[in-house]
């Protein structure tokens, strides 16, 4: 359409002859025709909305692995203090700051756990890599506190309030008690969050009314600072922004300025996106070592399920999983599964890991599970066949050939599973080849067989050396008679498999017909190298 | 008149021989002096067929090349895109491609097994025959129990499979499930083949059947 206005401009300037200069003055606007529409780079007036989830109890869930009364402790100053207890230990009187001797002589039968942030990191990164399903933009903000953009969400998921039950849903089903705030801004949507309050704010007016009241406390600020603006009677965070800017920069630092103004929206705040490795790797710990098949094949399971989320979120498929078993003694027991075609689909891989499994010894009873998934690729996503068959009772195809090459190279050994092909080759023994059926299978065939040669549908893997009875081949001790030949084969003298041979088709007094040849360089030793079978 | 005859016809302590085996049309096996002996005109489809030899190599391939060919490129059940696979689950030599070839055998669709135990035999065929993918598997086996042979008959039904078993003449006083068995002799004149058992047919010797010598 714009390439056709382009011949129309000239005619229109020709029109307007008598006032040229102004054409001219106004060409700069017309001019620019493009193809295409040049992006828009005037800021954007797209609203971001950011919902935080903070999980104060994360030391805790990170940990728990069974019912039983539990409290985090954590060395502080040489003692190891209780940091966090769940409500049955809160029950009977543990709080956060006891000493451990003290929780437990409250509680004797409490479960202590040292704090691991490690394994904080490990649920928070899990928790990232599900909360991937709501929004394409998650920021580990700290070491408890995950954000999403969910401005671009709302859409899909029919509003902020099925989006917002859904995801709190989702945390208390994973088992994480987690408080949620919604704000424009990403440090807004923390302190809220932090504050407890349940906030859903949606423009930056409310936002400041709503954070005006928050506690210094809730900042996160250091200990210091809070106590010395309390000391000064400022308690809020309106009470911090009624202080003189200048006066406010030069006693605390412009650090806690610039904090203020990020959460009001008056400063960008740019946040990174959290990106989840591209491989999988999942591990699951047993508080005890396990050697009940069923039961680790669950865990395999669960992991499994985990594996196809991961790889679903990112559109990807992989041919090969590794499991490894760790045993609390000697090194892990590793079982590697491949399959034919890139995919993700758990019950899939769960019926090959069944077939393995049950062959698989483990030298000793099993503390973890880990879970690697191989290179992964872009899934092709395949149009599932219309099911005619079943309406017409004809055969339903179950599985694919790929499938059934898995199950069965699963159960006895990939070198045992194989199919078919020629090679443009003259010796016989080198005229073919297998071909996996476990890689790609799309390559032809190579050569087409000459029809008049003679070839065994039998052949043997190596030459059998025949016996001779006055200068005829025996075999089975009787002699042969030569039907048909000499086909004479001498080639290959460029490497070590050389050959010379002239090849009959003999048959025995009992009727088999048999492929015999007679090395010419030892013209008197006769091999028996197929049955026409 | 008629009608008495019906109920007695619907009796079900009546047998009707042949008229029962011939619901289905069986594999042309290429050879018409077989074929007029099998019932429903072929091989039984669907089916486990039992081929008993002396030794392997005498002929017991090329008694199948004609239907396997014709396998290997279409499909019995026309309303399938594509033909299904042939499997060969533990045969005892190496099957020579380009002979196969030569007797049209499309190899792009052939599938060899090789697994180690007896067991494993079994298993491998019959997860062949279910699976719905091969319209033949052919499987050599020393031992086949009756039980064995009838889970792989049922098998093939299920798959819609045709699975051809070879076994050696001692496997011949053992019951079988098999809905033929045949046995195999080679001698100078040709090739004689012994209907032992046939579902809805009768035994019959064959003498000197003349297996194609050159590929068709």
């Amino acid at each position: 359409m714009s390439r056709a206005s382009v011949p129309k401009r000239p005619v229109k300037a020709r029109d307007a002859a008598p006032t040229l200069p102004a054409v001219q003055q106004v060409l700069p606007f017309v001019e620019p025709a493009p193809l295409v529409k040049p992006l828009s780079l005037a800021p954007t007036s797209v609203q971001r909305l950011w919902f935080c989830v903070w999980l104060p109890g994360l030391p805790l869930e990170a940990t728990r692995s069974s019912d039983d009364a539990m409290a985090i402790v954590e060395e502080q100053q040489g003692i190891h203090r209780v940091l966090l207890a769940d409500r049955q230990a809160q029950a009977a009187g543990v709080m956060a700051g006891q000493s451990a001797n003290a929780a437990l002589a409250l509680l004797p039968t409490l479960q202590l756990e040292e704090r691991s942030p490690l394994r904080e990191q490990q649920a928070l990164e899990a928790l990232a890599n599900w909360l991937e399903r709501f929004s394409s933009f998650i920021c580990i903000a700290d070491h408890d506190v995950l954000l999403l953009e969910i401005a671009g969400s709302l859409r899909l998921f029919g509003g902020l309030r099925p989006l917002r039950e859904k995801l709190s849903q989702g945390l208390r089903q994973h088992g994480f008690d987690a408080s949620l705030a919604i704000a424009p801004t990403p440090l807004g949507a923390t302190w809220l969050a932090r504050a407890g309050r349940r906030a859903c704010i949606r423009d930056e007016q409310n936002l400041k009314r709503e954070l005006r009241h928050l506690l210094l406390a809730h900042l996160n600020w250091p200990e210091g600072l809070c106590a010395s603006l309390t000391g000064m009677g400022v308690t809020t965070v309106g009470d911090c922004l009624r202080l003189p800017r200048e006066g406010f920069v030069r006693r605390f630092g412009v650090e806690h300025m610039l904090e203020l103004d990020r959460a009001l929206g008056h400063l960008p705040d740019p946040r990174n996106s959290w990106r989840a490795p591209e491989r999988f790797c999942a591990d699951h710990e047993m508080t005890e070592e396990q050697s009940d098949r069923e039961l680790l094949l669950n865990i395999c399971r669960e992991l499994l399920l985990l594996h196809e989320q991961f790889l679903l979120v990112r559109q990807l498929g992989t041919q090969r999983l590794c499991f490894s078993f760790f045993h609390l003694k000697g090194s892990a027991t590793e079982l590697r599964l491949g399959c034919a075609r890139a995919d993700r689909c758990a019950e899939r891989w769960l019926e090959l890991l069944r077939i393995r499994f049950e062959q698989l010894a483990l030298p000793e009873p099993v503390i973890a599970i880990r879970l690697q998934s191989g290179m992964t690729q872009a899934l092709q996503a395949e149009s599932a066949r219309l099911n005619f068959h079943a309406a017409t009772g004809g055969p339903m195809r179950r599985y694919s050939i790929a499938q059934l090459a898995e199950r069965l190279s699963a159960h006895i050994g990939d070198q045992s599973v194989h199919s078919l092909n020629l090679v443009a080759e003259h010796r016989p023994q080198f005229a073919w080849r297998t071909q996996s059926l476990l890689s790609d299978w799309a390559s032809s065939t190579l050569s087409e067989v000459r029809r008049h040669l003679r070839r065994p549908l039998w052949m043997l893997p190596e030459p059998v050396l025949l016996p001779v009875n006055n200068g005829y081949p025996l075999h089975q001790g009787m002699r042969l008679r030569l039907l048909d030949g000499p086909e004479r084969l001498e080639t290959g003298w460029w490497d070590e498999d050389g050959i010379s041979r002239d090849y009959y088709t003999a048959v025995n007094p009992a009727g088999m017909r048999l492929w015999v040849f007679r090395n010419r360089s030892q013209s008197s030793s006769w091999y028996l190298h197929g049955y026409f079978g | 008149m008629s009608s008495s005859l019906d109920k007695l016809l619907e009796n079900p302590r009546v047998w009707r021989g042949r008229n029962q085996a011939q619901r289905k049309a069986g594999l042309s096996s290429g050879y018409p002096e077989l074929d007029r002996h099998l019932p429903g005109g072929g091989w039984p489809p669907e089916a486990l067929t039992e081929i008993l030899t002396e030794q392997y190599g005498i002929g017991e391939l090329r008694l199948l090349m004609p239907a396997l060919a014709r396998l290997s490129v279409e499909d019995p059940h026309a309303d399938c895109s594509e033909p299904g696979w042939i499997a060969w689950v533990a045969p005892p030599f190496q099957p020579y491609p380009p002979a196969l070839q030569q007797c049209g055998i499309d190899l792009s669709r052939m599938l060899i097994v090789r697994p180690k135990g007896p067991s494993e035999i079994l298993w491998s065929a019959e997860q062949a025959l279910s699976s719905g993918t091969c319209s033949a598997v052919l499987f050599w086996a020393e031992t086949l129990d009756d039980q064995a042979s009838r889970r792989l008959q049922l098998a093939a039904e299920k798959g819609h499979s045709w699975a051809i078993a070879f076994r050696p003449m001692l496997a011949r006083q053992q019951p079988s499930a098999a809905a033929l068995r045949l046995e195999l002799h080679s001698s100078a004149q040709g090739t004689r083949v012994h209907i032992l058992k046939s579902r809805g047919g009768r035994p019959t010797v064959l003498h000197n059947l003349n297996l194609c010598q050159h590929p068709a």
